[in-house]
């Protein structure tokens, strides 16, 4: 087969490659292939291995086996410099800008023009004038501050210092996510210049309407395995969705209990802020499980934030229980009855030195507290329930909580926050980097919580467990809540169609056909 | 079970150097003072409550800067805090003496609270801007002479007299170290000072109010100096500019050889109280030596750093 690739002048040609981050897959035996003056889409969910595959392209990370092979020639790239050397130029999806050097200093930054070995400034910005209208934005003022340029205008900024290391082989990691309609003709306009200037290019996007306009082949990617590669019109949406769903070995999930009547507990009206929360509305009842889904960084995780009281700047009406309530901090949050376990557990989730009770009782020492004493007895009873009830294996209670596996310390997250008794609770990604075993007590959790009267607001990037867990799950996209599936709709095809903001109907009827 | 030795010795470690190194002082300098004048005055009771007396005032001052230290910021502020404190409560004079003197720390510590959590200001940065606007203020109260007013008779009896043979002033440390043991170990705040110390971010989204949290350790650490500046003024019988200079250095170096994370968030109130009594002695010992100002600032100066070097070695290989 790669011979077979090779034939057609593929110009970056990967076979057997695969990767394993702490023994969890992300890419196996990938045999990948993409030729000069063709753009190349690449597509698959979240976790799908479209990043790992990146990252190895540009000498991020390094393949634990496989071989690269660039113009025929075999390459190992050990650093992105090494890559940046051989002609490959990646774009990635967050911003590598210096906010406080200018737009000039950063286009030149790994290589500034220099004179008598000190950096020719009026060099540097005659190349960044000529970079910046090379995407026909000439607008830019190369000596502006990249702080003060709108982000659109820093995603044009980082192109051209993309552009400015000559790429033969150009890679747009959703590049293109931030740009206003203006910018995104002129980098279509500047992608097909390169095209037809023999340059390859790979594109991820998760906008089936960019990939349609832009793309001449695209690749489909599955749980780290590429399944299919076809050309332009050779898939149809639906069909492109049903590539990247496929068939799964299914996790237990608890069972969903069959409600009549749900007392509301949570309800949102026209939440919004600063334009990435889009008037949202949801409710969520007492003993429900919502699930919110879509695609990373639609506003799931502000919505979180923001009923959690750490945005500023909301508008809109949050009430609990039929009553107003104004989040204006984790600790006003914390008083009307939210948890919020974390994105990040290593950071924003514990304080990995301290002890496991130090970290469980930390947001209840208010009730285990006599005056302003702390009660040691209360305080160990209140640990020990915690312990039990979560089963979180520990050596002590006195160990550093970061002596823990990466399941266990999320338990002590969740128990954290148990104590305080919440009626609300919101998960943000709780499972991420957990093993199976521990995903599915905390899943048990979950639905034992909810049938005792909690209301679960519950992100997950993982599609399986949102339809497994979920009562109904509310898809978002672009900060606004475009779907809310329930029962016998919730299903993966309708999630990823509504997470792709496409015609759902049409998925769903090729998935049916 | 070996993680919670581990754990233990990780805090403990440093105050146990601290108290071997607090030995070989003591050894030291008589080892000296018996081969040049025959005698030891190191070993003698009254010699070490007279050394304990002088070091009750930097205690003090240690104390609160070590809660500050403990949430990852530091009070620059202490000398003038100090300064003022005592100028302010000898020139009211009376009973209001004593009550002025500590209202001025809790009012400079609440100024900086203010600007650290809420301004969000680096506290290295304001807290220094505050002591510059202190010494200004004090300058300009005083005329640039030095103030005339003497101390008050309570003001003197807490700082220099003496019960049942003990300086009043150790009282006053120890009164003031019990309420600080207290505090960190066994109150929820104590509990958010370490929190916060450790990972900001987390006690935040704990729902601690750790703006709340960051003024009350400001306000606790310009009590502090206050209430060393009313002593101090008390024991050298009046207030003088420039008498909390000698406060401010000493106070961290203190905290930070009794073990405490110059990042915050760890070490144990035991290991302050052992790193001031490590200064004073040293201070003691080198002036007992005759040593000259220079080489007292180089000596001083060099076991600091290599106390640090040795704690942190054992840093990096737990981390």
């Amino acid at each position: 087969m790669p011979d077979a690739v090779a034939a057609q002048g593929a110009f970056l040609e990967l076979s057997g490659i695969s990767k394993r981050y702490a023994g969890v897959r992300a890419l196996e035996g990938v045999d990948f292939a993409c030729e000069r003056g063709k753009i190349h889409a690449v597509l698959g969910e979240n976790g799908a291995g479209k990043s790992t595959l990146i990252k190895i392209i540009a000498g991020v990370v390094q393949p634990d086996s496989g071989r690269m092979r660039l113009a025929g020639h075999d390459v190992t790239f050990a650093t992105p410099s090494a890559a940046n050397e051989a002609g490959v130029v990646c774009i990635f999806q967050e911003l590598s800008l210096m906010p406080d050097l200018s737009v000039a200093d950063n286009i030149s930054i790994a290589s500034p023009p220099r004179r008598f070995g000190l950096i020719d400034n009026r060099a540097q910005r005659r190349r960044a004038e000529q970079l910046l209208a090379e995407i026909g934005c000439e607008d830019i003022n190369p000596l502006m501050r990249v702080r003060d340029l709108p982000l659109s205008r820093r995603q044009i900024v980082e192109i051209a210092k993309a552009l400015g290391k000559r790429p033969r082989l150009l890679i747009l990691d959703e590049a293109t996510s931030a740009l206003t309609s203006a910018d995104v003709e002129k980098v279509y306009a500047m992608l097909a210049r390169l095209k037809s200037e023999g340059v390859a290019i790979l594109y991820i996007s998760h906008r089936m309407h960019e990939v349609e306009a832009l793309a001449d082949r695209a690749s489909v990617f599955r749980n780290g395995r590429h399944i299919e590669t076809f050309d332009k019109g050779g898939r149809s949406t639906a069909e492109i969705v049903q590539l990247m769903i496929g068939r799964d070995i299914a996790t237990q999930y608890p069972v969903k209990p069959v409600r009549t009547s749900v007392r509301p507990m949570l309800a949102l009206d026209n939440l919004s802020w600063e334009g990435r929360l889009d008037r949202i509305s949801l409710r969520v009842g007492a003993g429900e499980i919502v699930g919110l889904g879509g695609l990373d960084g639609q506003g799931q995780k502000s919505l979180l934030l923001a009923l959690f009281g750490v945005l500023r700047g909301i508008t809109g009406r949050v009430t609990v229980e039929d009553r107003d309530i104004r989040p204006s901090s984790p600790a006003a949050a914390k008083s009307a009855g939210i948890a919020l376990v974390p994105e990040d557990r290593k950071t924003e989730g514990l304080m990995l030195p301290m002890s496991i009770v130090d970290n469980l009782v930390v947001a209840s020492l208010d009730a285990i507290s006599t005056g302003s004493l702390v009660d040691r007895a209360k305080e160990r009873a209140a640990v020990e329930r915690a312990i039990a009830r979560l089963q979180i294996k520990i050596g002590a209670p006195g160990d550093a909580v970061s002596t823990l596996s990466g399941g266990n310390q999320q338990k002590v997250v969740l128990a954290k926050w148990l104590m305080t008794e919440p009626r609300i609770i919101l998960l943000n990604d709780p499972t991420r980097g957990i093993d199976v075993g521990t995903k599915q007590e905390l899943y048990r959790l979950m639905r034992e919580l909810a049938d005792q009267g909690a209301a679960i607001l519950f992100y997950s990037t993982d599609y399986d467990e949102l339809i497994g867990c979920c009562d109904r799950v509310a898809i978002m996209y672009d900060g606004r809540i475009v779907r809310e599936l329930r029962g016998s709709d919730l299903t993966e095809t309708n999630i990823i169609a509504s997470a792709l903001n496409i015609d759902a109907a049409s998925a769903a009827s090729a998935a049916h056909a | 079970m070996t993680s919670v030795s581990l754990n233990l010795s990780r805090d403990d470690r440093p105050i146990l150097i601290a108290a071997l190194f607090i030995l070989v002082i003591l050894v030291a300098g008589t080892v000296y003072t018996f081969a040049r004048f025959g005698s030891a005055p190191l070993l003698s009771p009254t010699y070490l409550l007279q050394q304990l007396q002088i070091g009750a005032f930097l205690g003090i001052v240690a104390a609160g800067m070590m809660i500050v230290i403990l949430i990852a910021q530091i009070d620059l502020s202490v000398p003038w805090t100090l300064a003022a404190a005592a100028m302010m409560a000898t020139s009211i004079g009376g009973p209001l003496a004593i009550p002025v003197g500590l209202g001025i720390g809790l009012l400079v510590g609440l100024v900086n609270g203010i600007g650290v959590a809420y301004l969000r200001v680096p506290s290295m940065i304001f807290t220094l801007g505050v002591n510059a606007v202190m010494r200004g203020l004090m300058v300009a109260h005083t005329g640039g002479y030095a103030p005339q007013t003497a101390a008050t008779d309570l003001m003197r009896s807490l700082a220099a007299d003496r019960t049942l043979g003990i300086p009043n002033a150790l009282f006053v440390w120890a009164a003031v170290s019990v309420l600080v043991a207290i505090l960190l170990q066994r109150t929820a705040l104590g509990r958010y000072i370490y929190a916060i110390g450790n990972k900001e971010a987390a006690a935040y989204l704990a729902g601690v109010d750790t703006r709340r949290v960051t003024v009350i350790c400001f306000v606790i650490c310009g009590v502090a100096a206050g209430l060393a500046g009313v002593l101090l003024a008390g024991y050298s019988t009046k207030a003088y500019q420039g008498m909390g200079d000698a406060y401010l250095l000493p106070s961290i170096a203190a905290v930070v050889i009794g073990g405490t994370n110059i990042l915050g968030g760890r070490g144990r109130y035991l290991g302050t109280l052992v790193g001031v009594v490590l200064i004073v002695l040293l201070n003691s010992v080198l002036s007992i030596m005759d040593m000259p100002e220079a080489g007292r600032q180089v000596i001083y100066g060099l076991v600091i750093i290599f106390m640090l070097l040795v704690y942190g070695r054992g840093e990096r290989v737990t981390s």
